[in-house]
């Protein structure tokens, strides 16, 4: 695939690092010089400077011939209109960043008028992500693929003091649940029947749901065996995530405070917010938050616009001993000490809106997509394809590496863990655990065929010279 | 540091190595020459070393830029060691350091030779010796990252440490395909001189030999009097010149022209540059020789033309004993032995891109000293240089001249004189090949002591990595974690 990215900021690069693999090429234009050059020093992309909206920068990138045009600049107005160029310069999609909610609510006119194939909406999508583990989450919370039936969850190994420094093989707790990966000191590693589980370790297991929750249910007796459900929840930063959280929680029928430092942004909230207390105050104040029975809440979640804030608020509310803390952490290196800090749950606004866009990327066939640690892995619920290489074929037999493990296959209304003779049959939905590096076996695998040696450049060639250039 | 990944893709480069040597092996089995036992051997013991180092399982790791470094320096000395086997065991340099001296002075495309009759040589290892120089102009590791695309952000920081120039731009997004390209107009420009010479009466050996010296710009000739055997020929004169030039362009500019950016090549300013400093040189040149060293103008203009692009693309071929020549062209050659031609051609010395932004920082200051407020960006090509990229080109130039004053003091002791110690300098470091007096084209370089040869192979590779590769590697921070 051809692809360009304009905008090197967070997402920009982390888009650039995804999909940055032997079967794609990529171009990522900024005109800040320190960004690319960190895009140049670490990723196999070319790096352009300049203003994507400038039009002969765009020709010379040789728009026709390419697949996704990711307009993720920081402002959202430059994301649309590098979307409307790109569409009339004939590229084939494209998707923007826009997260202004007053835009938001007339996606559709940008998606028929303006070209813009897919808009992504950071703050959006993480407060939908955060929503849905407030309401539907345990203590432990299982991200669900397949329509519910299929499940992941991530645990820390010192949750359970029985599984500390056990091999794998003498674990016998998993019942008919698969041991994905083992995330320690902030890489992922692919374990096998002779590793040993630290204390620091997290694990990430695949299983049915139901087992998984019969698991947790199991090996948690503090949590409560029902649901629960969040009723009262104290969001800490009122900006856009807040503001769209606070809304989802509040149909949802949860009592929401928002304490948020800006007045004109507390103007803003109470003025499109009905039912949320909207507290004009500073969030690290521990008058106002004892004021306001912090530590009776049911839910925290801290969205401030700094992550070092962020992280700080979770741990006290952690020490609180409020049950559910979530974290907003923008910055990945931060990922691996979040895990050694033992906050709830962190969330990354930046993996979850590159999930998303190559989600969109890969097309149809792909029905999830999430990244994890830093992207350093994937999740992805692919469809299969008839034409797939993998089908038919007992996965033994595949000769899959290392970094790829087929985490379960729901084909009608069964579940399948699978084990060496399993066979993939076309439309079965397969959850695909993936190491970054081995994503473009899975494309082969799963979606496309290889590329020949020349391929590649005949490719960059045959568009030569449609627009008169410079 | 990662060594286990350092080791494998050593490893990997021998493997390649040692099967490029199946191409002069066959040439010397179609001769039927004693030498098809040395390449043998070679290929064994290469091939042994090769699947040494990638023995056990190591997965290879994400590097970083140091690890980039010491791949680079180690891969060129090891694939150096391995070229000069065939040398050895075929009895033709004996000594180990000679046939060192001669194995990087082909792959740095230096074309510095220590054997005083090549004429003599078997096909096989004349071949081999203008093959090393091929290999070598691209890069031996750009090649590697053709066969093995696999290498990622790996392969970026080798890119830019083989690539000469002070920057290492792509032409297209992925590394592998840039390299691909690269490596298609670099054979394209050969098999075209090949043909080109074919048609000037050159058998298809030597048109071949020639075709690889020319376009790498190492200046190996199977002849002892390298190209003044063609002086009756002015066709193969003319054609030799032109490649040669032609290779000291940017090969990026192909490209451009190939996809119709034609005014992105012409308005290259470098180009400009290297192309008014020829032109120019040659026409004083010949102004210089005329009428006192050759007889007619046409005379002088084709030994001006060849002298000029030889040496300022760092090729080294001859077409008369320049050294005999009026003190005037030979100044003009030295100091063309320091410029070199484009960045991201297969010439070495300084780069004219180089020359360009210092001259412009020489601009700046007096604008400086005039306005002490004035914000004067240096700019190329309409952009602006970045000023980490100007500073490298200052201490690049200021490393290449303390190398080359230090260079000359030391090989002084030698006693072959100043002028031949210092243009033997200069022609190692820059890669030329020939110098002037003790080591003009009339002479070799077997007249050096052992520890000389060494001094001087370690410049040529020095110079090819364009400095600060290896002066990272010894420099004791390096090593300091």
């Amino acid at each position: 695939m051809r692809i360009l990215i304009a905008g090197a900021g967070k997402l920009g690069y982390k888009l650039a690092e995804a999909f940055s693999n032997q079967e794609n090429s990529i171009t990522v234009m900024d005109s800040n010089e320190q960004a690319l050059q960190r895009v140049n020093a670490n990723l196999d992309v070319l790096a352009i400077k300049g203003n994507a909206v400038q039009i002969d920068l765009l020709q010379r990138a040789n728009l026709r011939n390419t697949d996704l045009v990711a307009a993720v600049t920081s402002s959202d107005e430059v994301n649309i209109v590098v979307c409307l160029i790109a569409k009339k310069l004939g590229c084939k999609r494209t998707a923007a960043r826009v997260r202004n909610p007053e835009y938001a609510k007339q996606l559709d006119f940008l998606k028929t008028e303006l070209g813009v194939d897919y808009i992504v909406n950071p703050e959006l999508e993480t407060a939908r992500y955060i929503a849905k583990y407030l309401l539907k989450g345990t203590v432990v919370f299982i991200e669900s693929f397949a329509d519910g039936r299929v499940g992941m969850l991530d645990l820390g190994v010192k949750n359970i003091p029985e599984l500390v420094g056990k091999k794998l093989r003498d674990v016998n707790i998993f019942d008919s649940i698969l041991v994905a990966a083992v995330a320690r000191e902030g890489e992922m590693i692919i374990p096998h029947g002779e590793t040993r589980l630290n204390d620091g370790d997290t694990v990430y297991l695949f299983g049915r749901r139901e087992n998984l929750q019969r698991f947790v249910a199991d090996y948690f007796p503090s949590a409560p065996r029902d649901r629960r459900v969040a009723k009262s929840a104290m969001i800490l930063g009122g900006g856009r995530s807040g503001y769209y959280l606070a809304n989802r929680l509040r149909q949802n029928g949860v009592a929401v405070k928002i304490v948020e430092k800006d007045e004109a942004q507390c103007q803003y909230l109470v003025e499109n917010l009905q039912d949320v207390l909207v507290i004009h105050g500073d969030a690290t104040d521990s008058d106002l938050l004892r004021e306001e029975n912090f530590a009776q809440m049911d839910a925290l979640v801290t969205l401030t616009g700094g992550d070092e804030e962020n992280l700080l608020l979770a741990l006290l509310g952690q020490q609180q001993g409020i049950p559910l803390v979530v974290a907003k952490v923008s910055r990945p290196n931060f990922i691996p000490i979040i895990e050694q800090l033992g906050v709830g749950r962190a969330v990354n606004p930046v993996l979850i809106s590159a999930g998303e866009i190559i989600r969109f990327a890969q097309g149809g066939k792909v029905a999830s997509l999430s990244l994890l640690l830093d992207g350093q892995a994937e999740v992805i619920e692919i469809i299969a394809d008839e034409e797939a290489a993998v089908i038919g074929r007992r996965l033994a037999a595949l000769d899959l590496p290392k970094g790829i493990i087929v985490g379960a296959i729901a084909r009608n209304n069964e579940v399948i863990i699978p084990d060496g003779n399993a066979v993939i049959q076309p439309q079965d939905r397969v959850i695909v655990f993936c190491l970054h590096k081995d994503v473009p076996v899975l494309g082969q695998l799963f979606y496309r065929r290889k590329e020949g040696f020349f391929r590649g450049i005949w490719h960059s060639q045959k568009d030569s010279g449609k627009y008169p250039q410079d | 540091m990662e060594f286990g990944t350092v080791r494998k893709i050593l490893g990997n480069i021998l493997k390649i190595e040692a099967a490029l040597m199946a191409v002069p092996l066959t040439v010397s089995l179609l001769w039927r020459e004693a030498s098809a036992m040395a390449f043998t051997w070679s290929i064994i013991i290469t091939a042994a070393a090769g699947i040494a180092l990638g023995v056990g399982r190591v997965e290879i790791k994400e590097i970083k830029i140091r690890e980039a470094l010491l791949i680079v320096t180690l891969a060129w000395i090891l694939v150096s060691v391995f070229a000069a086997l065939p040398y050895v065991f075929s009895g033709t340099i004996p000594d180990l350091t000679e046939a060192f001296f001669e194995a990087v002075s082909g792959l740095t495309t230096t074309g510095a030779t220590v054997i005083n009759d090549v004429e003599i040589l078997p096909r096989g290892l004349l071949f081999w010796r203008s093959l090393t120089s091929w290999l070598g102009g691209m890069g031996i590791l750009l090649l590697m990252l053709t066969v093995l695309p696999s290498l990622g952000v790996v392969g970026l920081q080798i890119y830019k440490a083989e690539l000469p120039g002070p920057t290492a731009d792509k032409l297209v997004p992925r590394l592998a395909d840039t390299v691909k390209i690269l490596y298609l107009v670099y054979g394209g420009m050969t098999l075209l001189q090949t043909i080109l010479l074919l048609f000037g009466g050159l058998s298809l050996y030597d048109s071949l030999l020639f075709a690889f010296a020319t376009v790498s710009t190492g200046g190996f000739a199977p002849y002892n009097t390298s190209l003044a055997r063609f002086s009756a020929n002015s066709y193969v004169i003319i054609i030799m010149s032109v490649w040669m030039i032609l290779s000291g362009v940017n090969f990026g500019l192909y490209y451009d022209l190939w996809r119709g950016r034609w005014r992105n090549a012409v308005q290259n300013s470098e180009l400009r540059f290297y192309l008014a400093l020829t032109g120019i040189s040659i026409v004083v040149v010949m102004w210089n020789l005329w009428p006192r060293v050759s007889g007619s103008l046409f005379e002088s203009f084709k030994h001006a033309l060849v002298q000029v692009s030889s040496i300022i693309t760092t090729t080294g071929y001859s077409s008369a004993d320049y050294n005999q020549w009026p003190d005037f062209s030979r100044s003009v050659l030295f100091i063309l032995m320091f410029t070199g031609a484009c960045a991201g051609s297969t010439t070495g010395a300084i780069k004219l891109i180089r020359v360009i932004i210092a001259g412009k920082l020489i601009k700046r200051e007096v604008a400086h000293l005039l306005h002490s407020r004035a914000m004067v960006p240096i700019t190329v090509n309409g952009y602006v240089v970045p000023e980490e990229t100007t500073r490298s080109v200052c201490a690049f130039l200021f490393l290449y001249f303390a190398l080359f004053a230090a260079g000359t003091a030391v090989l002084s002791l030698e006693g072959i004189g100043m002028v031949g110690a210092a243009s033997a300098v200069a022609a190692a470091l820059g890669n030329v090949g020939p110098g002037f007096g003790a080591v003009g084209p009339a002479h070799t370089y077997s007249q050096f002591s052992p520890w000389a040869t060494v001094l001087l192979t370690v410049l040529m590779i020095l110079g090819r990595l364009e400095l600060f590769t290896m002066i990272a590697i010894i420099s004791p921070k390096y090593w300091k974690q």
